[in-house]
């Protein structure tokens, strides 16, 4: 028996789990069916048979798999160690009182509020080897030094990280943010009473109580990492060599550039895979902190 | 009450067959890919509507890119998407298109006597097992540029091989003593015009990645591994600049007119916006011919254009087909090679008083074309392509890397492509 209470929040519930189901479920479930089908769509005399895991299997053995692979944890732990360090400096700074902080704050989120595609087009043109700012600041006019940044397989790929660290940071100083403002400044002044200095303050008091939201913000920022597209993309298309060729590019390209329809399938499967169990760990964690901290 | 009833039913049945017969303009959508002067195209399509007011079309603008374009052409293909009819097609998709059943086959409306009008390599690159799928809108093919002025004043003749490009280029660049001067700017980005740039290196030293008539992949034999390591040891960060790892067409023709390159390769179209005063800092100044070979072979260009296709699933096929002729008449391609600078696939243009007259490059443009080659021919060309893009993507940007090694790797997953059609094939 359902309580009455509860078959009421369970009607009111529905409209948005069948928004879930429909725009989330159901194209995650297609791209399941599909992986486990040959679909080549410039050969539809193929039709499209039931191979079993075998695009799996030729995943595993894939050696540009592989490396679009840790291209893209190279980044994912970069740019979420950066984002998360930046962000909490950026998080204190902003929450203590200054003149113009508001303007401030409002200014930080500037860079995040910018359509990636856009934002990404602004970097390539920054990073451009002949007329590009950031040649320009670098060695102000001697010309024969200029670096092309994006032309080079490590640098490029570092140009990226860069970009996305510029991106996202005020995401992860939002988020840790709120974390801070919840923290009662009675704390403060009891620690300072008993002679607590800065650090001992920041150690004792601020460490512990912001790690919750702190995970939150590792959470958001792993997960989006992961699923990074639109920067290579629009940067680099994936090269050169590869070099920025992060594992959403390559299944896009066997998609919907090869027409591989299955084996792009099994890419976009196998990220979605990894970014789930990724976040089945970090909500265990969180929940575990949040009694923690309540405790 | 049911006769008035049956009236109004018959009254709606009336009025909505009087409104189909009223000719309402018929909307076709025309998808092509970004050209570079749309008001040209534009001022056809004015045109068109005025010579035909029954039909209304659409113009919408894709990406730049040609791989880019085929991602969103495909997709709306592979929906069966009706809302679009006619769409350009990039020399390397017509047999994809017809062996995926999405261009309708024009053999009833393109009969052979009109085909013969064309330059015979554009009806041959839209001829899929004998039947026709595509009207060459116009022609490209690899173009070598170079600066007149720069190699008159150092008393030398456009090179005809490599190797004399970079020793008249290293003369060049010390005399200027210009430090942002550079001898070469091509496209070597990881992308499509990649394959073509390295298909005409590895051409013109008489090799082959399939070869067209034993359909034998021979990307890892001597002719091929030498030009692509020649590439990578005489040309990126040596007579180019290394960021050309990083340029497509637009980049490397903007260091070509701003004066920072002696000799430059790119389609026709570059002809039109390296000679105009408001975009280029060397109009005026430049020549045109077909591109070095190696010493004891033949220059060799890759064969580029686009290609007007009709949907399958267009509902408004003729109208669409009405389009489609007048935009490759002799009359529209005209217009679009006197005021957007693209080469005409239709042979009588070339002999056009008028078109001679104000296009004397058009005759620097022929030799070319006429050694222009197909890239390879397949319906999985995609494939083969993003093998190729990223094995000489990784060749060029390290100079460390075991080119044969690597060469013959990726000759081995191409030769499982070529077998993988060919199966089906049978």
């Amino acid at each position: 028996m359902i309580p009455a209470n509860r078959k009421f929040l369970l009607t009111l519930l529905t409209p948005a789990l069948l928004v879930l189901l429909v725009f989330v479920a159901a194209p995650v479930i297609q791209s399941i069916i599909l992986s486990f089908h040959r679909i080549i769509i410039g050969l539809p005399q193929l039709k499209s048979p039931f191979i079993g895991a075998e695009n799996y299997r030729e995943l595993l053995h894939d050696p540009v798999a592989r490396h679009s692979f840790l291209v893209t944890v190279f980044f994912v732990s970069t740019t979420t160690f950066f984002e998360l360090l930046l962000g909490l400096l950026l998080a204190l700074l902003i929450n203590h009182r200054f003149p113009g902080r508001g303007a401030l704050r409002a200014c930080i989120l500037v860079p995040w509020a910018i359509p990636t595609v856009v934002s990404a087009q602004m970097w390539r043109f920054l990073f451009n080897d002949a007329y590009g700012m950031i040649n320009y600041l670098v060695f102000a006019d001697k010309v024969s030094a200029y670096i092309p940044w994006l032309a080079a397989p490590g640098t490029a790929l570092f140009a990226i990280i860069l970009a996305d660290i510029w991106k996202t940071t005020s995401f992860a100083a939002l988020l840790i943010l709120a974390g801070l403002q919840i923290i009662p400044e009675q704390l403060y002044q009891a620690a300072r009473v008993d002679g607590a200095g800065m650090w001992r303050r920041f150690r004792h008091i601020t460490w512990p109580l912001i790690r919750p939201a702190l995970l939150i913000a590792l959470l958001f920022r792993t997960i989006d990492a992961f699923r990074v597209f639109d920067l290579a993309f629009v940067m680099t298309q994936g090269g050169p060599a590869d070099a920025t060729n992060v594992l959403q590019l390559y299944g896009y390209k066997k998609m919907f550039v090869e027409g591989w329809m299955g084996y792009g399938s099994a890419i976009s499967v196998a990220v979605f895979a990894m970014v789930l169990v990724l976040a089945v760990v970090y909500v265990r964690m969180a929940r575990r902190r949040l009694l923690e901290a309540t405790l | 009450m049911k006769i008035i009833g049956l009236w109004v039913t018959v009254g709606i049945v009336l009025f909505s067959t009087l409104m189909l017969n009223a000719q309402e303009p018929q909307t076709i959508v025309f998808l092509t890919w970004k050209p570079n002067q749309p008001e040209v195209w534009e001022r056809l399509i004015q045109q068109f509507h005025q010579e035909h007011p029954q039909i209304l079309v659409q113009m919408q603008i894709g990406p730049h890119s040609s791989t880019e374009s085929h991602a969103v052409v495909t997709q709306r293909l592979r929906n069966k998407d009706a809302s679009l009819d006619v769409f350009l097609m990039d020399v390397i998709w017509p047999p994809e298109f017809a062996n995926a059943g999405w261009a309708l086959p024009l053999t009833s409306r393109f009969s052979e006597e009109e085909q013969k009008k064309f330059l015979p390599a554009t009806i041959a690159a839209n001829t899929y097992h004998k039947t026709i799928y595509g009207v060459p809108s116009y022609l490209g093919a690899g173009l070598f540029y170079y600066r007149k002025d720069l190699l008159a004043k150092y008393k030398f003749d456009p090179p005809k091989f490599w190797t004399e490009m970079l020793v008249q280029g290293d003369a060049i660049v010390k005399g200027e003593r210009d430090p942002a001067l550079h001898i070469y700017a091509a496209q070597f980005k990881q992308y499509e015009g990649l394959v073509c740039d390295m298909l005409e290196f590895i051409w013109s030293h008489g090799g082959h990645v399939v070869d067209p008539q034993t359909r034998k992949v021979l990307l890892g034999e001597p002719p091929s591994v030498e030009a692509v390591t020649f590439v990578r040891d005489r040309i990126i960060g040596r007579a180019a600049p290394r960021g050309a790892i990083n340029y497509e067409e637009p980049e490397s023709l903007e260091v070509f007119i701003q004066g920072r390159a002696v000799f430059h390769r790119n389609w026709p179209y570059a002809w039109a916006v390296a000679n105009d005063p408001e975009k280029s800092r060397v109009a005026g100044r430049i020549g045109v011919g077909p591109l070095p070979a190696f010493t004891g072979h033949v220059s060799a260009s890759a064969l580029g254009g686009w290609q007007f296709g009709i949907s399958r699933w267009s509902k408004h096929p003729d109208a669409a087909w009405e389009f489609v002729k007048f935009m490759t008449s002799l009359h529209s391609q005209k217009i679009l090679a006197l005021e957007a600078g693209l080469a005409p696939t239709r042979i009588a243009v070339y002999d056009d008083p008028e078109v001679q007259e104000r296009m004397l490059h058009l005759k620097h443009f022929l030799p070319a074309f006429k050694r222009a080659r197909p890239r390879p021919t397949s319906p999985l060309y995609p494939m083969i392509s993003q093998e190729l893009q990223r094995f000489f993507s990784r060749a060029i940007s390290d100079r460390e890397t075991d080119v044969e090694g690597l060469a013959r790797a990726t000759s081995e997953r191409i030769e499982r492509i070529v077998q993988m059609e060919a199966a089906v094939q049978q």
